[in-house]
């Protein structure tokens, strides 16, 4: 490979592939969303299952900036969906974060993948940050599910919750990419694709 | 089947919207139908932004499209306002749920099907270059946009063969399913992925030279007409504010 660094647009095609299976496979997690002890949950079951797509991109990512624009195309597809400004923020930030990790591993070291995907799902908190900065609001736009839905999430949504998701996000982002690292080694190494 | 349901075709499609304002109408759904903003003074308008999807698939011909989702819609509606009321305990949380989210999301996912299904990808990445956005944002969205179905559809392939061999929710191998789905969807893609990036490097893509397009777009009056029922939720929601 060359030593170049700029982004060429077999990159930028890479980026937006993963993209798309990660949002298609977001979106169907997602919609568990309903259940209102699934809604927490979210935090867990969506960077574990996720790792496996996200490990495989990370052996295709090789120059600063891939994993930012990943996490902000993610963000404007959050945003897309319904989820308001914030995750277009976060994905920023956290995908630069991300990026500076996997960087200071020159993008070939499996731990600094495994902390920098971990980062990268910090940037799913900012889906709920609505819940826990404007609480009345969020809960006036959620009417028409009822209040027994209402009352159950805003039972398990209290306030003290806010940085057990982060770092649950970030834990389970880590379960996530071992479990991907150990599948990639099972299937994807032996059939030649990495 | 030659062409996928959400593969977008240039002949016989209807009336013709320029991209950005499909966007617009997209983000509009999203904000007041799925996210509920402006609260009670918008809610009266929202029966109006869930119907605009059916009459954008009417007037692009999608006479399927459009008659499925408006019958799914009203049912779920129906069952929201007139059944829910009825019931109690755990059939109405049930019942609350399925039709609550199915009138909440189906228009949004109506809304973006209308939108990849009408849009081509010269279309798109046309409108994105107009909007002066970085290639670095264009390329992997356009690829996106393109890839979405393609994912979909290999998903429902592998669906299908998996429950073949009882690999489904309920089946006996339940705890095969993440492994077994996520595993051959992703080869699927890697290498539909891997072909459609050397195609598009033979078209040039990511070479030095500005890229070309030869893609009419422009605003036309159908599409001020759309930017005015886009605008009035705004007005009533910034109305309700002030007064």
């Amino acid at each position: 490979m060359k030593n170049n660094q700029k982004l060429k647009g077999k990159d930028l095609i890479n980026i937006g592939i993963y993209a798309a299976i990660y949002c298609v496979l977001m979106t169907c997690i997602s919609m568990l969303g309903y259940i209102p002890i699934m809604m927490p949950m979210l935090t867990v079951i969506v960077p574990i299952i996720l790792g496996v797509p996200m490990m495989l991109f990370y052996t295709k990512v090789k120059k600063f900036g891939m994993i930012t624009i990943m996490a902000t195309i993610v963000g404007i597809y959050l945003c897309v969906t319904g989820m308001g400004f914030w995750p277009i923020l976060f994905g920023v930030v956290f995908g630069f974060l991300a990026d500076l990790i996997a960087k200071s591993g020159s993008y070939a070291s499996g731990k600094k993948s495994i902390l920098s995907y971990g980062t990268f799902c910090v940037l799913l908190f900012g889906n709920y940050l609505p819940l826990y900065i404007d609480r009345e609001g969020y809960f006036s736009t959620r009417q028409s599910f009822g209040a027994e839905y209402i009352n159950t999430l805003g039972n398990i949504m209290q306030p003290w919750t806010a940085p057990v998701l982060i770092i649950a996000a970030f834990v389970c982002g880590m379960l996530g990419a071992l479990l991907g690292k150990a599948l990639l080694k099972k299937h994807f190494v032996k059939a030649g694709i990495v | 089947m030659a062409r996928g349901i959400l593969q977008a075709s240039i002949q016989n499609r209807g009336l013709v919207l320029d991209p950005r304002t499909k966007l617009v109408m997209l983000f509009d759904i999203a904000l007041f139908v799925l996210g509920s903003a402006g609260g009670g003074s918008v809610e009266p308008l929202v029966p109006i932004l869930c119907a605009m999807p059916a009459v954008l698939m009417l007037s692009a011909k999608k006479w399927k499209g459009a008659a499925t989702y408006l019958l799914v819609y009203l049912l779920s509606w129906l069952t929201y306002t007139q059944l829910v009321p009825l019931t109690k305990g755990a059939v109405n949380f049930i019942l609350l749920g399925c039709s609550g989210m199915l009138s909440r999301f189906l228009p949004g996912i109506a809304m973006g099907g209308y939108l990849v299904s009408t849009t081509t990808v010269s279309e798109f990445t046309a409108v994105m270059l107009r909007l002066h956005l970085s290639e670095k944002i264009i390329i992997p969205l356009s690829v996106m946009f393109r890839f979405f179905p393609t994912v979909m559809d290999e998903a429902a392939s592998i669906n299908a063969a998996m429950r073949m061999r009882g690999i489904y929710m309920g089946g006996k191998n339940v705890g095969k399913m993440l492994e077994y789905r996520l595993v051959p969807l992703m080869t699927c893609c890697v290498k539909i992925g891997e072909e459609l990036s050397a195609a598009a490097l033979t078209r040039g893509l990511g070479g030095e030279a500005k890229r070309t397009n030869i893609c009419k777009i422009g605003f036309h009056i159908q599409d001020y007409l759309l930017f005015v029922v886009c605008l009035i939720p705004y007005a009533v929601w910034i109305m309700g504010r002030v007064l």
